[in-house]
C-alpha cells in the first residue's frame, strides 16, 4: 500500500490540471469537463483520507459529491443547450452579459 | 412658605408660555393683561412671603427635587427665601408689574405685541429664578436666562441693524461674565464640594481668610457681576442696549437685571467679607464707574442714553456700598433707584412717543403744557436722584457716601469721589430736564403734543410716590437678620454729611440752570473752550473704539482665517477627500466585474491559493508560524 | 500494490492531460471517461468498493453518457474555429504552476493529520462495505442525504424548465 501522501499528491495533480484546463479552454463543454475532473480529484482525496484514518466519513462524503455533481451537470448542460439554441457562439469569453 | 414660593416663579412662567404659544391668536388686550397680570400675581405672592417673614417665619431653604446627581455632585432645585431675596422679588415684581402695565399702552401699536410680553415674562421668570435660587447652579441658570431675555428684548425690533448689533454686543459681554461665574463655581466646588448656599456659607470659613482661593472666587464672581451690571470695564453694552423699547430699558436696564451684580455680591457677602482684597476691588470699580459714567452723561444728547449712563453711575454707587461691606446701604439704594429710574425711563418713553420716536433732547423742550403729568413726575424723579432733601435718593445716597467716608484707608477717597459724583449727577440730570422739558412754565404750546393715556401715566405716578417716600422704608433694619445690625448714626454726623451732599447737589443744579436754562450761550462757549476734553467725553473716552481694535478686529480676523483656511481646506478637504477616495477606489474595483467566466475563475482560484497558504500557516507547515 | 498504483497514477495523469488538451470535444469526453474508470480502480485499492461501483454506474455511466449525447447533439466545433484566443492562457498556466508547487511542497512526505477513527478496513469488510456505508448514510449522515435528494429534485425541475423555454 503506497503511503498516503502519494494519493494526495496525485489528487492535487489532477486538481491542478483541471483548474488549468478550466482557465485555458474556451469551449463551455470542455470547461465543464474540467470541473468534473476537479471534483473527481477531490473524491480521490476523500477516499484516501477515509482509508488511512479508518473512518467512513470520507467515502460517504465522496458519494454525496457524486450526487451533487450529477445534479449540477444536468442543470449546466441545460443552460449550455439554451445558449447554443440562442445562436450564440460556444465561447465562454463571449458570454459576458453580466459585466459591470 | 414653602408652598407659596414656587408660585412666585410659576406665575410668570405661565404668562410666558401662554403668550408665547397662543399669543398671536389671542386679542391684544388679553395678551397684555396676561403678561402684566402674571407679574402682578407674583407680586401678591411675594407680599405674602414678606408678611410671613415679618411675622416671624424662618427663612426658607427648601429643596423641591433633585435636578442632577452624578457621584457626589448633586444639584437640587431649591429656593432660598430670606429677607434679602424677598426684598429683591418685591421690587422685581412690583416695579415689573407697573412697567408691564405701562407697556400695554406703550407697545399697543407694535406688531410684535405678544412676542414682547412673552419675552418680558421670560425675563421676569429668569430674574426671579436668579434671586430665589438656593444654589449656585440655578443662580447661573437664572443669570443666563436674564442674559438671553435681555438679548431678545434689545434686538426686539430685529429689522433694525443697530438693534441687532446692540443685542449681540450685550450678549457677548454678558457671556464673558458668565464664563467668570462658571469658573468661580468650579473653584467653589473644587475647594468646598458644595454648590448650595447653606453648605457654602457654612464651609466658607474653612478657606484661609484673604487667601488666593477665596480671592480668586470673589474676583471671578465679580467678573460676572461687572458684565451683568455694566460696570467698568465691561460696560459698553449698556448705552447700546437703549435700542430696545423703552419699557425694556426701564425694567431690565435700570431696575432689575443690571442690579443682579449687586445682588450677587450681597448674597455672597460672607465670601466677600472673607476676601478683603476682592471686596476692595468691588468698591473701587463701583466708585470709578460712578464718576466715569457721570462725566459721560454730561455730554450726551439722546434722552435714553443719558439715563443709561445715569444707571451705570448709580449702580457704581451700589457696588461701592457692597464693596465696603455696607450691604444694606447698597440694597437700600437699589430699591430707591428702581423707583426713580424706572419712573424716569417711563416718562422719557412718553416724551419719545409724543415726538414720534425722536430721542434727541435738543428737539424737545417746553413740555409742561402738553405733557403735564409726565413733566411733573419726571421732575420728581430728577429731584430724587439728585439727592433733594427728604426724597428717597437723598437718604439712600447719603448712606453710601457715609459708609465710604467712614472707611479706613484708601476707601475714604472713594467717598470723596462719590460726593463729586453726586454733584455731577445733579448737573447732568437737570441739564437733561432743562433741555428736554424746559424751564419756562409757558401755558401755550403749538406743537399739539398729547399726554399719554392713563395706562402709561398711572404707573409713573405710583413710582413717583415711591421716589418721594421710599426713603423712609427701614431697609437697614429689615435686612439686619441677613447682614447684621444696622449701625447707629449720630444726628450730628447725619446732618453734617447731609449738608455736604446737598451742597454738592446745589452746585450741580445751579450750574445746570445757568448753562442750560439761563445762558445757553455760555454752554456753547464752554464747550468750545474745553474742546478736546468735551470730544473725549462725548465719545465715551473712546473705549468702544479701543475694544474694537484690541479685541474685535483680531477676533474677526482669526474667524476669517478659520473659515477660509481651516474650514475649507482642512475640514472640507478631509471630508471631501474621504468621499473622493471612496469614489476613486470604487471605480477601480468595478473593473473586476468583467462578466467573463475566465477572469472570475482566475480570481476565485487565486483566492483558493491564498486560503491554502493561510491554512498552511496556521497548521505550521510554513517556515513562519501564523497564529496558532 | 505499489506497482498497480504506479500504473494507475500514470494512467490518470495521461488521461487528465487528454481532458485538458484535446481540441475536439468528443476526445475530451472520452478521455474523461477513461479517467473516471481509472479512478474507480483506485477506489478499489483504497477499499472503497461501494464508491467504485457508484463511480462507474453513476459518474462514468450516466453523467458522462449525458456529456457524450450533448456533444453529439450539438456538434460543437473545435476551439480552432473560434477567434483569436489572446494571451490569457498564460495566467492559467502561471496559476497552475504556482498551485502545483504549493501543493507539492505542502503534501510531500507528510502524513495525514487527523483523528483515527474506528472503521479499519478489516472492520468494514467484516460487515460488508455496502452495509457499512448504508448504515452510516441513514444514521450519521441522514440530513445530508435528505438535502441531496431535494437538490436532485430541484435539478430535475430546473432542467425541465430550462429545456422548455422558448427562445426568442
Amino acid at each position: 500500500m503506497p503511503p498516503a501522501y502519494l494519493f494526495l499528491l496525485l489528487s492535487g495533480a489532477l486538481f491542478t490540471m483541471g483548474a488549468v484546463g478550466f482557465l485555458v479552454r474556451r469551449n463551455p463543454l470542455v470547461v465543464f469537463m474540467c470541473i468534473e475532473l476537479m471534483l473527481n480529484a477531490v473524491n480521490l482525496a476523500f477516499a484516501a483520507e477515509s482509508r488511512f484514518l479508518n473512518s467512513l466519513d470520507g467515502v460517504v462524503f465522496a458519494f454525496l459529491v457524486i450526487t451533487v455533481a450529477a445534479a449540477e451537470v444536468v442543470v449546466g448542460i441545460a443552460i449550455i443547450v439554451q445558449v447554443y439554441r440562442a445562436g450564440r457562439q460556444m465561447d465562454v469569453d463571449g458570454l459576458d452579459l453580466m459585466k459591470e | 412658605m414653602d408652598t407659596i414660593a414656587p408660585f412666585v416663579l410659576l406665575s410668570p412662567l405661565a404668562g410666558f408660555l401662554i403668550n408665547a404659544i397662543f399669543g398671536r391668536q389671542l386679542p391684544r388686550r388679553v395678551v397684555g393683561w396676561i403678561g402684566a397680570g402674571s407679574v402682578g400675581i407674583a407680586f401678591i405672592f411675594s407680599l405674602n412671603l414678606l408678611l410671613q417673614l415679618l411675622t416671624g417665619a424662618q427663612p426658607l431653604d427648601q429643596t423641591y427635587f433633585t435636578w442632577w446627581q452624578s457621584g457626589d455632585f448633586s444639584v437640587p432645585f431649591n429656593l432660598y427665601v430670606d429677607r434679602l431675596s424677598t426684598l429683591m422679588i418685591l421690587v422685581i415684581t412690583g416695579v415689573g408689574f407697573l412697567i408691564h402695565v405701562y407697556s400695554i399702552g406703550y407697545m399697543r401699536e407694535d406688531p410684535g405685541y405678544s412676542r414682547f410680553f412673552a419675552y418680558m415674562n421670560l425675563f421676569v421668570l429668569s430674574m426671579l429664578l436668579l434671586v430665589l435660587a438656593g444654589n449656585l447652579v440655578w443662580l447661573i441658570i437664572g443669570w443666563a436666562g436674564v442674559g438671553l431675555s435681555s438679548y431678545l428684548l434689545i434686538s426686539f425690533w430685529f429689522e433694525r441693524t443697530s438693534a441687532v448689533l446692540a443685542g449681540r454686543k450685550a450678549f457677548v459681554m454678558n457671556t464673558i461674565g458668565d464664563v467668570g461665574m462658571i469658573f468661580a463655581a468650579f473653584l467653589i466646588f473644587l475647594n468646598l464640594r458644595v454648590m448650595d448656599y447653606r453648605g457654602l456659607f457654612e464651609r466658607v470659613h474653612q478657606l484661609p481668610k484673604g487667601g488666593a482661593v477665596i480671592t480668586a472666587i470673589c474676583l471671578l464672581l465679580l467678573v460676572g457681576a461687572v458684565a451683568k451690571s455694566a460696570q467698568l470695564p465691561l460696560h459698553t453694552w449698556l448705552p447700546d442696549a437703549m435700542e430696545g423699547p423703552t419699557p425694556v430699558s426701564a425694567l431690565i436696564h435700570a431696575a432689575t437685571m443690571v442690579t443682579a451684580g449687586v445682588y450677587l455680591v450681597a448674597r455672597m457677602h460672607m465670601l466677600y467679607d472673607w476676601a478683603p482684597a476682592a471686596a476692595a476691588t468691588v468698591a473701587v470699580i463701583g466708585g470709578v464707574t460712578a464718576i466715569f459714567a457721570a462725566t459721560i452723561g454730561t455730554s450726551q444728547i439722546d434722552i435714553k442714553r443719558i439715563l443709561a449712563y445715569s444707571t451705570m453711575s448709580q449702580i457704581g454707587y451700589m457696588f461701592l456700598a457692597v464693596g465696603l461691606g455696607a450691604y444694606a446701604a447698597g440694597m437700600f439704594h437699589f430699591m430707591t433707584h428702581a423707583f426713580f429710574k424706572a419712573l424716569l425711563f417711563m416718562a422719557a418713553g412718553n416724551v419719545i412717543h409724543a415726538f414720534q420716536d425722536d430721542q434727541d433732547i435738543r428737539h424737545m423742550g417746553n413740555l409742561r403744557a402738553g405733557l403735564p403729568i409726565t413733566f411733573w413726575t419726571f421732575l420728581i424723579g430728577t429731584l430724587s436722584i439728585s439727592g433733594f432733601p427728604l426724597l428717597a435718593g437723598f437718604f439712600s445716597k447719603d448712606e453710601i457716601i457715609r459708609a465710604a467716608l467712614n472707611a479706613a484707608g484708601g476707601e475714604f477717597w472713594l467717598g470723596v469721589l462719590a460726593l463729586v459724583t453726586a454733584g455731577l449727577t445733579a448737573y447732568y440730570m437737570f441739564r437733561l430736564f432743562f433741555i428736554a422739558f424746559g424751564w419756562e412754565w409757558l401755558a401755550h404750546d403749538d406743537r399739539h403734543l398729547h399726554e399719554a393715556p392713563p395706562v402709561q401715566t398711572v404707573p409713573i405716578i405710583i413710582l413717583a410716590t415711591g421716589a418721594v417716600v421710599g426713603g423712609y422704608i427701614p431697609i437697614a433694619s429689615f435686612l439686619s437678620p441677613v447682614f447684621g445690625p444696622a449701625g447707629e448714626v449720630g444726628i450730628g454726623a447725619f446732618l453734617s454729611l447731609a449738608a455736604l451732599s446737598v451742597l454738592a447737589a446745589l452746585i450741580g443744579f445751579s450750574l445746570a440752570y445757568l448753562l442750560h436754562a439761563r445762558r445757553p450761550d455760555l454752554a456753547v462757549a464752554w464747550r468750545t473752550r474745553l474742546g478736546p476734553i468735551h470730544t473725549l467725553v462725548e465719545h465715551k473716552y473712546y473705549i468702544d473704539e479701543l475694544y474694537d481694535w484690541v479685541f474685535v478686529r483680531p477676533a474677526l480676523a482669526f474667524a476669517r482665517f478659520l473659515n477660509g483656511v481651516i474650514e475649507t481646506r482642512v475640514i472640507d478637504g478631509a471630508v471631501n477627500g474621504l468621499a473622493n477616495f471612496t469614489v476613486v477606489e470604487a471605480r477601480e474595483f468595478r473593473l473586476i466585474q468583467t462578466g467573463r467566466l475566465r477572469s472570475y475563475a482566475l480570481w476565485t482560484l487565486g483566492g483558493a491559493i491564498g486560503v491554502v497558504v493561510i491554512v498552511a500557516g496556521f497548521l505550521g507547515y510554513l517556515p513562519w508560524r501564523l497564529g496558532g | 500494490m505499489v506497482v498497480a498504483f504506479a500504473i494507475l497514477a500514470a494512467w490518470e495523469l495521461v488521461t487528465a492531460a487528454g481532458v485538458v488538451g484535446f481540441r475536439r470535444p468528443i476526445y475530451n469526453a472520452l478521455s474523461l471517461v477513461a479517467n473516471m474508470l481509472g479512478l474507480a480502480v483506485l477506489f478499489l485499492i483504497l477499499n472503497a468498493q461501494f464508491l467504485f461501483a457508484a463511480q462507474v454506474i453513476v459518474y462514468a455511466g450516466a453523467v458522462m453518457v449525458l456529456f457524450v449525447f450533448i456533444i453529439a447533439l450539438l456538434n460543437p466545433g473545435s476551439d480552432l474555429t473560434l477567434g483569436r484566443s489572446g494571451n490569457e492562457w498564460i495566467y492559467g498556466v502561471v496559476f497552475g504552476v504556482i498551485f502545483a508547487a504549493l501543493l507539492g511542497g505542502l503534501l510531500f512526505n507528510r502524513g495525514l493529520t487527523g483523528r483515527q477513527g474506528s472503521s479499519s478496513p478489516e472492520a468494514i469488510n467484516a460487515v460488508g462495505n455496502v452495509q457499512a456505508i448504508g448504515t452510516a448514510l441513514y444514521t450519521k449522515f441522514l440530513f445530508p442525504v435528505e438535502v441531496a435528494s431535494v437538490l436532485l429534485l430541484i435539478a430535475a425541475v430546473g432542467a425541465v424548465y430550462l429545456a422548455m423555454r422558448r427562445i426568442r
